[in-house]
């Protein structure tokens, strides 16, 4: 067996340990992160409170763990939402091409102009900020690039003789976009979704930090950073952990996407 | 004046160059031939210091009396261009895209003989002319891929001699070329070197431009030279079985003659060089000789004469 | 080359025409009544209608949209819900300070992105290399948020050297300059760590081509083929990523002053959501989005300006 590069094995476990964390929390966490306990507040780490206790005596690592658990399915839940849509309009781009895939092509380009941020801002200002206004901008800005990624990759495929065979046997364009582009171009779209959901991760961050994300009570590391600033003298601490978290799973997925591309892309090895 | 005793670049996996010795004096012709990954390139490169990081060069190699075996990249810098200067294989990739022709052919002038850009741009104009670009003025201000792959290799002539080298390497310099425009990029090479008399090193594995521009040649096998002497004399009378197979695997009436007249394969080498780790340790060709001894794969073979074989002359 | 930039100025006014469309559907036509939004359920049917007048909305959405668009063309983009006076002048006042940190952050990202990456590529496979990609990694995951945080932690709380946030005005130059420091470096250190990997893979991509051969050949030394050589031709796919960042700088200037409490158009932003005024959101993300449209087709020129190949083709 071949080596596996070392991101890869290193990105797999970062985000094993993410991902665990995520799970555990809804079956267990040390303490109920929404206890509070106003005497036993800013709580230096000790056997009971791991990594101590926050302005409102709250338990920082069960909060930690159950925000782990809303920044996975934020990503999770965008990264889909917008993969999917994005898969098939590149797809429907290259197996209509012409006019269609023109079309197509431009809109995606016209989405890379608006940031998540900008869009979570027009979708905050009109709805108020929510969990819900995060998702979707981060969904959004998704489309985009799942479209290009799709149509560059199912451009390909449609060149191949095994597409010229089914084509001549008088299958539909849907049928051979399912049957023979989309199993052979999931390489590059898992390498985009691992990719793209560390950016999602880091997006929700931004987003709870600047408050049009999670809303108090629940926990994201964002957030609990945005408070933790307003603490800086008094708890300097607070500020770090979130933060950690945030590198930890960020650097975790895109350590990932990175050794998958350097195994899935035959291009690439050979550059090595 | 180049002379290299035992000259080897060694890459690791094995010897690229094995134990070269050769003189170029001033105003010599001298052709290395041989199939792709026989060591040519290598051995031009080794000659510009300029072996990749993972070679180790050893064996003694002397430009105009100083050792360069060992010497560091200052040394190299400050002879390449001056001394030693080399021509590659592709005219279209060797030229930067984004300079001016005449900017790139002014630049060596500028940083190694101290000219200011009216001088520099009035020798590149003169060097322009002696290798024959036509409409000079208008070319130095073009880029490369405004000009033709011939007019792309004379520029980069002009370019090696813009610091006038004793000695030219020209690695693969028409392979990339049309046939006449390849033959007349081979003469001017021929006239260059002898109104300067200047070493010329032809490194091609197309025999016939080989015959037209050196007057002596070097047949490299698996990094080793096999067979040297006059290249008229080598050409027409190969000893070494390589040379030989080597020579036969051209097309001419008499190979057409030899597969009965039909439009039948031209007669090859089996087999193909073998990568630098799986070269034998005595005999490089050891394996798709077809004279081949017992002794050939284990042994290194002796210098008979003007080649490196086991077999005498009546033997092979 | 005429043509070229004839078709690029067309595709650029489509692109910032399909964005003021986008803008415009999200903000007024997806709440359904955008009175209703900015004065929230318990508004008084007297106040809504006065509100529906002021801002045009008994007209047609069409109409109401070339008005919109016709004004911003003109810097006319309405009367601000919250402040009560014109947009544009909230705007005016708060541009140089986002303008100022948003160049400053950019040029010292350049700088830094294309020393280190350049640095990476010379050593390749060495140390200096495996150091500065890992701190690229590093970089990429790092929120910028949080590493301003860290630094005020570091430079303002911890050793006093710098004020953790805020803006003196430009009146006072030194201070406000003081006041630019960190806030320039957290949005540099996290955009260059992207634009040094670019850097470096451009320039290791054209450090293997035959005409840095021919240069090394001709005696150059190793620092003249670089930054001579190699650079120049490496600069193609780094002006791309530069471009490319400007919707990162937009976001990341938007952040960063919002953590340094700056009063430049990003806190303005904020402001406004939080006072529910949909005017000056509206002027506001059109004219992020309109800076990041513009960014990309300033790329495309100095596509041209660099690659002599280009004004060939086209």
């Amino acid at each position: 067996m071949t080596r596996l590069p070392p991101n890869l094995v290193i990105g797999a476990v970062l985000v094993a340990l993410v991902a665990g964390t995520a799970a555990l929390s809804l079956v267990w966490t040390p303490h109920d992160h929404t206890l509070l306990n106003i005497r036993g507040k800013f709580a230096p780490p000790s056997e009971l409170h791991w990594l101590g206790t926050d302005q409102l005596g709250r338990d920082v690592f069960s909060q930690l763990m159950v925000a782990a658990r809303n920044s996975v399915a934020v990503a999770l839940i965008s990264v889909c939402l917008g993969g999917v849509i994005g898969v098939a309009l590149g797809l429907l781009a290259s197996a209509m091409g012409g006019v269609v895939e023109d079309v197509i092509m431009r809109i995606a380009d016209i989405g890379f102009a608006f940031p998540a941020l900008l869009f979570a801002i027009m979708l905050a200002a009109v709805f108020g900020p929510s969990l819900m206004v995060a998702i979707i901008a981060i969904a959004f800005i998704n489309i985009p690039v799942f479209a290009r990624v799709t149509r560059a990759s199912a451009n390909q495929i449609w060149t191949r003789e095994y597409v010229y065979a089914a084509r001549a046997a008088g299958m539909g364009r849907v049928v051979i976009s399912r049957d023979h582009v989309l199993p052979n171009i999931a390489a590059p779209i898992i390498v985009q979704a691992t990719i793209e959901f560390a950016i999602a991760i880091l997006a929700e961050a931004a987003l709870s930090y600047l408050g049009l994300g999670a809303q108090p009570p629940a926990p994201s590391w964002g957030r609990m950073l945005s408070e933790a600033q307003t603490l800086m003298y008094l708890a300097p601490q607070l500020a770090i952990y979130p933060g950690l978290c945030i590198v930890t799973a960020v650097l975790g997925f895109s350590l990932l996407g990175d050794g998958l591309r350097d195994i899935t892309d035959p291009r690439l090895v050979r550059q090595r | 004046m180049i002379e290299a005793a035992g000259l080897t670049v060694d890459m690791g996996a094995g010897q690229a160059v094995r134990e070269a010795s050769f003189v170029i004096a001033p105003g010599d012709r001298i052709g290395i031939v041989g199939e792709s990954g026989c060591g040519k390139t290598m051995l031009g490169l080794a000659l510009m210091g300029m072996v990749p990081d993972a070679g180790r060069v050893s064996g003694s190699l002397t430009i105009d009396g100083t050792q360069m075996v060992g010497a560091g990249e200052a040394i190299w810098q400050k002879l390449r261009a001056r001394r030693v200067a080399m021509i590659f294989q592709e005219p279209m990739a060797a030229l930067n895209p984004i300079k001016r022709v005449g900017e790139t052919v002014m630049e060596p002038m500028m940083v190694h003989l101290g000219l200011g850009r009216d001088a520099a741009r009035a020798r590149a104009l003169e060097l322009f002319r002696e290798v024959g670009i036509p409409d000079p003025e208008a070319r130095l201000r073009q880029f490369p891929h405004e000009i033709s792959g011939g007019q792309r290799q004379r520029v980069l002539i002009a370019l090696a001699l813009a610091c006038d080298p004793g000695v030219l390497i020209a690695d693969e310099p028409t392979t990339a070329l049309d046939a006449n425009v390849a033959l007349r990029v081979t003469q001017l090479l021929v006239g260059l070197a002898e109104r300067r008399t200047m070493g010329l090193v032809f490194i091609s594995h197309d025999l016939a431009a080989v015959a037209r521009a050196t007057e002596r040649v070097m047949v490299m096998y698996g990094g080793d030279i096999v067979e040297r002497g006059a290249t008229e004399e080598v050409l027409a009378q190969p000893r070494h079985p390589y040379t030989r197979g080597l020579l036969s695997a051209r097309p001419s009436p008499g190979n057409m003659r030899a597969t009965g007249g039909r439009r039948g394969r031209l007669p090859t080498i089996p087999g193909s060089v073998p990568p630098l780790a799986e070269l034998a340790p005595g005999c490089r060709f050891a394996g798709r000789c077809p004279v081949e001894l017992d002794m050939c794969r284990g042994e290194r073979p002796p210098q008979r004469g003007t080649m490196i074989c086991h077999r005498s002359e009546e033997g092979a | 080359m005429g043509y070229f930039l004839f078709r690029r100025t067309i595709s650029f006014v489509l692109t910032l025409l399909a964005v003021s469309v986008v803008v415009f559907a999200v903000m007024n036509i997806l709440p359904g009544d955008p009175a209703l939004s900015i004065l929230g359920l318990d508004a008084t049917e007297d106040a809504l209608a006065a509100l529906r007048e002021e801002l045009g909305l008994n007209e047609p959405v069409l109409s109401r949209y070339l008005h919109w668009i016709a004004g911003a063309v003109q810097g006319d983009f309405g009367i601000s819900q919250s402040f009560r006076v014109p947009v544009s002048e909230l705007i005016a006042e708060r541009l140089p300070l986002t303008v100022s940190l948003a160049i400053s952050g950019m040029v010292v990202t350049v700088i830094l992105a294309v020393a280190l990456g350049v640095a990476a590529a010379a050593n390749h496979g060495k140390a200096g290399d495996w150091g500065i990609m890992f701190l690229s990694q590093l970089g990429i995951a790092v929120p910028a948020f949080w590493l301003s945080i860290l630094l005020v932690l570091l430079f303002a709380v911890k050793l006093r050297w710098l004020p953790p946030g805020g803006f003196p005005g430009w009146s006072e130059p030194a201070a406000a300059v003081r006041s630019l420091i960190l806030p320039t470096v957290a949005l540099a250190l996290v955009q260059s760590a992207v634009l040094a990997r670019v850097t470096r893979s451009s320039a290791l991509e054209v450090m293997r081509l035959d005409y840095i051969r021919t240069a090394r050949a001709m005696g150059f030394s190793r620092r003249r083929v670089l930054w001579r050589h190699v650079l120049p031709n490496a600069l193609i796919p780094i002006v791309t990523i530069v471009g490319l960042q400007f919707a990162a700088l937009v976001t990341g200037t938007i952040v960063i002053e919002n953590v340094f409490y700056l009063p430049g158009l990003g806190r303005l932003i904020f402001q406004s959501i939080a006072n529910r005024d949909l005017p000056t959101v509206q002027a506001l993300v059109m004219l992020f989005a309109a800076i990041v449209v513009t960014a990309n087709f300033i790329v495309d020129l100095l596509y041209l300006a660099i690659d002599p190949r280009l004004k060939a083709r086209s």
